[in-house]
């Protein structure tokens, strides 16, 4: 039986997943990826929710903008690591502690 | 006719613009600018010459006034309205005056210039002489206490400045001290009056004071005590006191003649003194509702006997003069203590005229043969012809002889009194205001005809001087013959023409002032009929002009004086008859007492038969020499004993008590309080405050520095950590 709850238990293992992967991981490639996970945990609540509580398409609409800013983000995120790759030659994450090089 | 600022104001500006123009140019103008003043003057004297015809002669009503106001400065916010006007108020009183002042100023600008010719002070001289004139004709034309109160000041500084002109002089300087601290002490009142009045009326302007008074404000008001009406009265009095040389502060007006005399003549007869008797006229009402007249004829009546009793024994001409000044400011001040408005303001007029002529005689004498002791003068009358009629038409007058204007005003304001003190039903010790007139004007045709015979009749004594006499002018005229006098435009024509108006006629129309004579008719009587006390109800609600208004009135003729008494008697309980019966009497006395005073003077100092004051009463001959002593009162006893016993007192107690306990004891305190703030200084502001709070940042910034690692992650396990405590936390 296809219910709300197993959605969201998709979405919930999205969601810890990604926090594991943004936690854990050393890459900052990996941490964007990670990101990626966590916000496409959150636009399929919106559309579980949008489907089986509210039953409009308001949801739809927010996950669309959510895809949006994804990309927009990872997008800087992955112009901030080439930048950053550029001055250190590495992209490990405890090497960017400092906001001036 | 039509008024308007334009030729109201040149009255007063044109002397004042004279008076700057000398202080700042005087010494870079031909003549060091004497032409300036004297010219000033004469323009006021022609503006004043127009009110005062458009007054006298009938274009306006006998009750018109002209009342221009303007805001001076207005501090008002909301509904407290605190506004200050000044304006003119000219009725017809104030065109009278301000003929008199503009002319009889006038002449003497003439004969200064010839008495000052040469003079090292000639052009300081023609700087004050124009502001003084300036001072008096705007106090005139004031329609408020308080401008009145500025003006005021101003006189009493010019005159300061022109007793005190010749600086190297010491005892010029003393004298000008003299006047200026005794006014002084009479402003201290005035101003303290007029604050009253301010206080209680919001507004010193004349209209307002007798429409209050006619409205009754007064009632019930007092003042530390005393009703608001009889503080007022008495303080502006005492202010007229000092101002017009009544008796306690009479010392400054004898030495006032240490200026130059035509100085002298300006503030004895003109201006200055005649002020406070101004001020007590235009404040009659005030005076009557504070119901001090009885006080003001009793210090009238002492002035104008005492003043009389010790110019018998001067020898200095200007000295006579100056107490003859006194005693006629005496009788002033007795005609509006006994209620006699008219004729105590005709007395203003009358003196005015033969006071200025007087005092410019004994300027040509003095100026012609450089002395002025009487008993070093003598037979002048050869040498000095036209001083010699000039001089003797002015002593008729003051003498009160009949057909002179003294007669006319004195007789009056005798009359008056005799019904003051014998017949108003008055308290009967009162009499003593009669009594004391009619003895005094006995004793001043006594000692102003001594004075004319020592100085003109008799041998000429110039050139023997006495045993102890030193010659103090050089040996020039030692034992010379006195030129003749010819008459010079400078010198002699302002004298004749005073001399002139020392008639009587000119004021009272009729050749004895009676009414018995009568030289022009009916209409001559002007001045009785143009000038009564003020009818405090017409002022009720009485609308102002404004500053910049043209005043038009028709042209009304004279009516039948509306001011029906024989006499101008305006005291309380009028009875027609009695003051007539006392007029007759009066006049008959006066003339009486006037004769008999001529004659002794005349058989003391001509015929010699009978023996001189000082070989009869040696003693009191002494007193009055001393002047009862009041010079010597004053500076022994009040100032050396009262004044200099409080200032050691006030040393004492500023040295014993204020510097060791309150200024000594103020330095422990202060020790003290230094030790204690310098500990809190070093303990609580230094120790805890500065290096606290450093140590405290320093602490801070161990726990931050561990937190502050700048990985994100890290700061990302932070994030979680409280959101999800938080969330606990919520769910629980």
């Amino acid at each position: 039986m296809m219910g709300l709850a197993s959605y969201l238990i998709i979405s919930l293992i999205l969601f810890v997943v990604g926090l594991v992967i943004i936690l854990s991981r050393k890459n900052i490639v990996a941490i964007l990826l990670g990101i990626e996970l966590v916000l496409n945990a959150a636009a399929l609540n919106f559309v579980a929710y949008s489907r089986y509580v509210t039953n409009n398409l308001d949801g739809h609409v927010f996950s669309l903008f959510i895809i949006a800013i994804a990309a927009a983000e990872s997008a800087i995120g992955l112009a901030i690591v080439i930048r950053f790759f550029q001055i250190k030659e590495t992209i490990h994450i405890d090497e960017a502690t400092q906001l001036r090089n | 006719m039509e008024y308007t600022v334009g030729n109201i104001a040149p009255i007063f500006l044109a002397p004042v613009i004279a008076f700057v123009i000398n202080a700042f140019f005087g010494r870079k103008l031909p003549r060091q600018g004497d032409w300036l003043a004297t010219l000033s003057i004469f323009i006021s004297f022609i503006f004043s010459a127009r009110i005062f015809g458009d007054f006298v002669f009938g274009t306006f009503a006998t009750d018109h006034f002209i009342h221009k106001t303007f805001t001076w400065f207005d501090l008002s916010h909301g509904a407290n309205i605190w506004k200050v006007n000044m304006g003119v108020y000219i009725d017809n009183m104030t065109a009278i005056m301000l003929l008199m002042v503009s002319g009889v100023a006038f002449l003497i600008h003439l004969f200064s210039t010839w008495y000052m010719d040469h003079d090292e002070k000639h052009g300081r001289f023609f700087t004050f002489l124009p502001l003084f004139t300036s001072a008096m004709l705007g106090m005139v034309m004031s329609d408020n206490l308080f401008a009145l109160f500025c003006f005021w000041e101003v006189m009493g500084f010019c005159s300061y400045s022109l007793i005190g002109i010749y600086v190297k002089k010491e005892a010029a300087g003393d004298a000008s001290l003299k006047a200026f601290m005794t006014t002084r002490i009479g402003d201290v009142f005035l101003l303290l009056g007029i604050v009253a009045l301010w206080m209680v009326l919001g507004s010193v302007a004349y209209v307002d004071i007798y429409a209050a008074i006619a409205e009754g404000k007064f009632a019930g008001q007092t003042v530390i005590g005393i009703s608001l009406a009889t503080f007022t009265a008495l303080c502006i009095f005492l202010g007229a006191m000092g101002k017009s040389a009544q008796f306690p502060l009479h010392v400054w007006l004898p030495d006032a003649m240490m200026g130059p005399t035509p100085g002298s003549a300006l503030i004895h007869a003109a201006t200055m003194v005649t002020a406070g008797v101004w001020v007590s006229l235009r404040m009659y009402p005030l005076m009557v509702l504070g119901d001090i007249t009885w006080f003001i004829a009793v210090i009238g009546a002492i002035t104008a006997f005492g003043a009389a009793t010790v110019a018998m024994v001067q020898t200095d001409i200007k000295a006579v003069l100056a107490y003859s000044t006194l005693s006629q400011l005496g009788y002033m001040i007795i005609g509006v203590g006994v209620g006699s408005y008219n004729a105590a303001f005709m007395h203003v007029i009358t003196h005015a005229v033969f006071k200025a002529c007087l005092f410019l005689s004994a300027g040509s004498i003095i100026h012609t043969v450089h002395e002025q002791e009487m008993p070093k003068l003598g037979g002048l009358r050869k040498y000095m012809p036209y001083t010699h009629f000039a001089m003797m038409a002015c002593t008729l007058a003051i003498a009160g002889i009949p057909f002179f204007s003294g007669f006319v005003s004195k007789d009056r304001i005798l009359g008056d009194a005799l019904y003051f003190g014998f017949m108003s039903g008055q308290n009967p010790l009162l009499a003593i205001v009669p009594i004391l007139g009619f003895a005094g004007a006995g004793l001043t045709a006594f000692y102003m005809f001594r004075m004319m015979f020592l100085t003109f009749y008799g041998e000429n004594r110039m050139g023997h001087h006495d045993a102890h006499g030193e010659d103090h002018h050089g040996d020039h005229h030692h034992g010379h013959e006195i030129h003749h006098e010819h008459l010079d435009a400078r010198q002699n024509v302002p004298l004749l023409i005073l001399a002139i108006f020392t008639l009587g006629f000119w004021f009272a129309g009729s050749l004895t002032g009676q009414g018995i004579v009568k030289v022009f008719g009916e209409k001559t009587e002007w001045f009785k009929v143009l000038v009564e006390a003020p009818k405090v109800e017409r002022f009720v609600n009485h609308p102002r002009e404004a500053w910049g208004s043209t005043d038009t009135r028709v042209k009304t003729e004279l009516t039948k004086a509306r001011y029906d008494h024989q006499t101008g008697y305006a005291g309380p309980n009028p009875d027609e008859h009695k003051i007539h019966t006392a007029h007759v009497i009066g006049a008959i006395a006066s003339i009486i007492i006037a004769a008999l005073g001529v004659l002794i003077a005349f058989l003391m100092y001509i015929k010699k038969s009978i023996k001189p004051l000082a070989t009869r009463f040696p003693g009191y001959t002494e007193v009055l020499r001393n002047k009862y002593y009041f010079d010597n009162f004053y500076i022994d006893v009040l100032i050396k004993k009262g004044l200099l016993g409080f200032n050691r007192f006030l040393s004492w107690f500023d040295m014993g008590i204020f510097d060791r306990y309150a200024v000594d004891g103020a330095a422990a305190v202060n020790r003290v309080l230094f030790k204690a703030s310098k500990w809190f200084d070093n303990v609580v502001v230094d120790a805890v405050g500065v290096d606290g709070t450093g140590v405290a940042v320093n602490l801070f910034n161990l726990v931050l520095r561990i937190i502050q690692s700048g990985k994100i992650q890290f700061y990302f396990v932070m994030l979680v950590v409280v959101l999800a405590s938080y969330i606990w936390t919520v769910n629980i």
